[in-house]
């Protein structure tokens, strides 16, 4: 339960980091490793080098855009618990925060981190999909940005090339009548989710984005979900039609069993009522 | 080894630590501070659980060398603690302890939760303390122990964040010892790994190919799964081209032969790449076919030595002429197991999915052999998943084109 020897840098620039990475084609980035420490104490995973990147200033700060915010890459779960993103989603990333593993875990594991490892039962994955989050990463060829759904390819498998690193998340602000809904069942307290429902609605602006995960299936995200309302008002979270949504599921290639497309179904349908406050 | 300097237990100490080392093993052997246990060592159990920077970490899976600048507390800074004094009483009270193993973990987790006013109720308790497991109790003798503690504990250090320290401790602002890195430790076989990991998977595209998967079944330790692969191929072709044990190999992504087969016999390899895990397993295969009844079975096994994991699998086939004699349904049903770290770590369903995918990869190339199309040859490890989202939005969009006559967003 020891892992490989490995060497450690510790950049202290974005800059730099990329230097590293680039130098070194078997390093793996370092963002507080609560994924990847177990990897590594279990050998699953054994690089040449880890890269330190929780001392970079501007990868552990949150910051007020014109249209939003950026959250760091490192930023902690703890701390989006605590509430250091304002100004965005009523509450909503703090409470999917606190649902994530255990307290000990939220304080080192970080949002970029996260998403990074692209786990496809993460809470984040499936949270931040429901916001259209856009991701900026660095390169060797400077900045770009990616919108979430396209970041991810599958399970564990991101856009990211191999000397790119994530650098923020921005998350853009919506209007005042925005709603968000996230629920989520898991075995056990803190394990990966089995399944996860996660909503945001902003009928006024024409926004209204639901998503389906947790388990191993890659998340299938909803950007036009009114099809699955009986009634035609989706404000109304009783007009949710769970059947239809299970082989909607079903349809989009999500190869589970029925029991799993309906656990899916379930949690979309309690994302939507809690939304919509019913 | 790398020098760091941190502040533990009120003691200001510099040491050269190898980066591998977890502050656990760094607090226990070094510092000879034993009252922080290793239980899983994997993140799992909570026994490890001190506190950084004011706040609580696992130390099993946090680096030593990741706390240089950090200030650490352990069990042992505690004695005088109002608030663990409090805390150690009810335990003993509440009989919340038995073997002992995991009640440093468990005060420490118990501290954080009561101080941050977490601790509102049972059920609160119960889910702040999930992540620290008892063996011994039961939990309710641990659950009503907190729950004393905190009916009577005025939270006045309510957790505040600071807008320069949002990342984990010790964060940019903290003391930097380190001083050198040691030289690049890249073993051959790392190379040759890394080199194999380079060459990129191809897929040839599918023409009239239709892959359907059956029902996925547990049947002790082994997972089963069937697919049915139709080909616009006739039998007898199919039949030739799996006879062909080198050709089949090449279309199974990231297996390469180390030689010819003999009897039926093949030694080989397989890489497997699931996010950060490269397996690369090293074994063999058997291959035995019925011409009666257009029927084989290939037995393997292999072992990735770096997680001294075990894979075996069992893939029978079985060939059907369809569209009079012009096409072949080929009836797979795969058995498969895994033993080992690799299984322990990996959730089922992920590999799965995995299998499920490598044998769809398998049909395709298969059709492009078929064809007389070409694939690359050689170790071309398909990465897990690296297709899935993109054939979710395609069939999303078919699906939302056919039921509703216009595409998502």
């Amino acid at each position: 339960m020891k892992p490989v020897a490995f060497d450690y840098a510790r950049p202290r620039s974005i800059a730099e980091a990329l230097e590293t990475l680039d130098a070194q084609p078997g390093a793996k980035i370092l963002a507080g490793g609560q994924t990847l420490g177990p990897m590594l104490n279990l050998r699953l995973v054994q690089p040449d080098m880890l890269i330190d990147i929780t001392r970079i200033p501007e990868l552990t700060a949150v910051q007020e855009t014109g249209d939003g915010v950026a959250i760091g890459a490192c930023v902690t779960h703890a701390s989006i618990e605590d509430g250091a993103v304002t100004g965005t989603a009523n509450g909503y990333l703090d409470r999917v925060a606190s649902g994530i593993a255990y307290r000990a875990v939220r304080t080192r594991g970080t949002i970029g981190g996260s998403l990074s490892h692209a786990d496809p039962a993460a809470d984040w994955l499936a949270a931040l999909l429901a916001l259209a989050a856009e991701l900026e990463i660095a390169g060797g060829s400077g900045m770009r940005r990616a919108a979430l759904d396209d970041f991810v390819k599958g399970a564990m498998e991101t856009a990211l090339g191999t000397a790119e690193l994530v650098v923020a998340i921005r998350i853009a602000k919506r209007g005042p009548k925005a709603r968000y809904g996230y629920h989520k069942i898991c075995r056990k307290t803190g394990e990966f989710a089995e399944a996860i429902g996660a909503v945001a609605t902003d009928h006024e602006a024409g926004y209204f984005r639901l998503v389906a995960a947790g388990g191993s299936h890659a998340p299938v995200v909803f950007t036009d979900p009114r099809e699955l309302f009986k009634e035609a008002d989706p404000t109304d979270a009783r007009g949710f039609d769970v059947d239809m949504a299970a082989n909607a599921l079903a349809d989009a290639g999500m190869a589970a069993d029925d029991y799993d497309l309906s656990l899916r179904a379930i949690v979309m349908q309690r994302a939507i009522q809690e939304a919509a406050g019913q | 080894m790398t020098r760091i300097t941190l502040t533990v237990n009120g003691t200001k100490v510099t040491r050269e630590v190898a980066p591998r080392t977890n502050l656990a093993d760094f607090l226990r052997e070094d510092l000879v501070l034993t009252g922080t246990h290793v239980g899983c060592e994997h993140g799992i159990c909570g026994a490890c659980t001190v506190v950084i920077d004011g706040e609580i970490a696992r130390s099993c899976i946090t680096y030593a060398v990741t706390c240089d600048g950090a200030e650490i507390r352990t069990i042992e800074d505690f004695d005088d603690d109002p608030l663990m004094k409090k805390l150690r009483h009810a335990f003993s009270a509440e009989h919340a302890l038995q073997c002992g193993y995991c009640t440093p973990g468990m005060l420490v987790a118990a501290r954080d939760l009561v101080r941050r006013g977490a601790a509102r109720d049972e059920d609160a308790i119960r889910v702040g303390m999930s992540g620290n497991l008892c063996r011994c109790t039961g939990y309710v003798g641990i659950v009503k122990a907190i729950a004393a503690v905190a009916c009577d504990h005025e939270v006045s250090e309510k957790t505040a964040v600071s807008a320069d320290a949002l990342g984990p401790a010790p964060g940019p602002a903290a003391q930097d010892s380190l001083r050198e890195t040691r030289g690049n430790v890249t073993s051959p076989a790392q190379k040759e790994q890394r080199a194999a990991r380079a060459a990129a998977p191809t897929l040839a595209s599918p023409s009239g190919m239709n892959v359907q998967t059956g029902e996925i079944t547990q049947d002790g330790s082994f997972t089963k799964l069937t697919q049915t692969i139709t080909v616009n191929h006739p039998r007898d072709a199919v039949w030739n081209l799996m006879a062909d044990i080198e050709k089949v190999a090449t279309c199974m992504p990231g297996v390469s032969l180390d030689g010819p087969a003999r009897d039926g016999h093949v030694d080989g390899r397989m890489l497997v790449k699931l996010g950060p895990i490269n397996a690369d397993l090293k074994g063999e295969a058997d291959v035995t076919r019925d011409a009666d009844n257009w029927r084989g079975v290939i037995d393997g096994k292999g072992r990735d030595a770096r997680s001294a994991s075990l894979a075996r699998g069992r893939v029978e086939y079985e060939l059907t002429e369809t569209d009079d004699g012009k096409g072949t349904l080929i009836a797979v049903s795969i058995a498969y197991s895994l033993a080992g770290p690799l299984a322990q770590f990996s959730r089922g369903a992920i590999v799965r999915n995995l299998v499920n995918r490598l044998a769809g990869a398998f049909a395709q190339n298969l059709e492009a052999k078929l064809e007389g199309r070409d694939v690359e040859q050689g170790a071309q490890a398909l990465n897990a998943g690296s297709l899935v989202l993109s054939v979710l939005w395609d069939r999303l969009r078919s699906f939302f084109t056919r039921l509703f006559g216009r595409k998502p967003g």
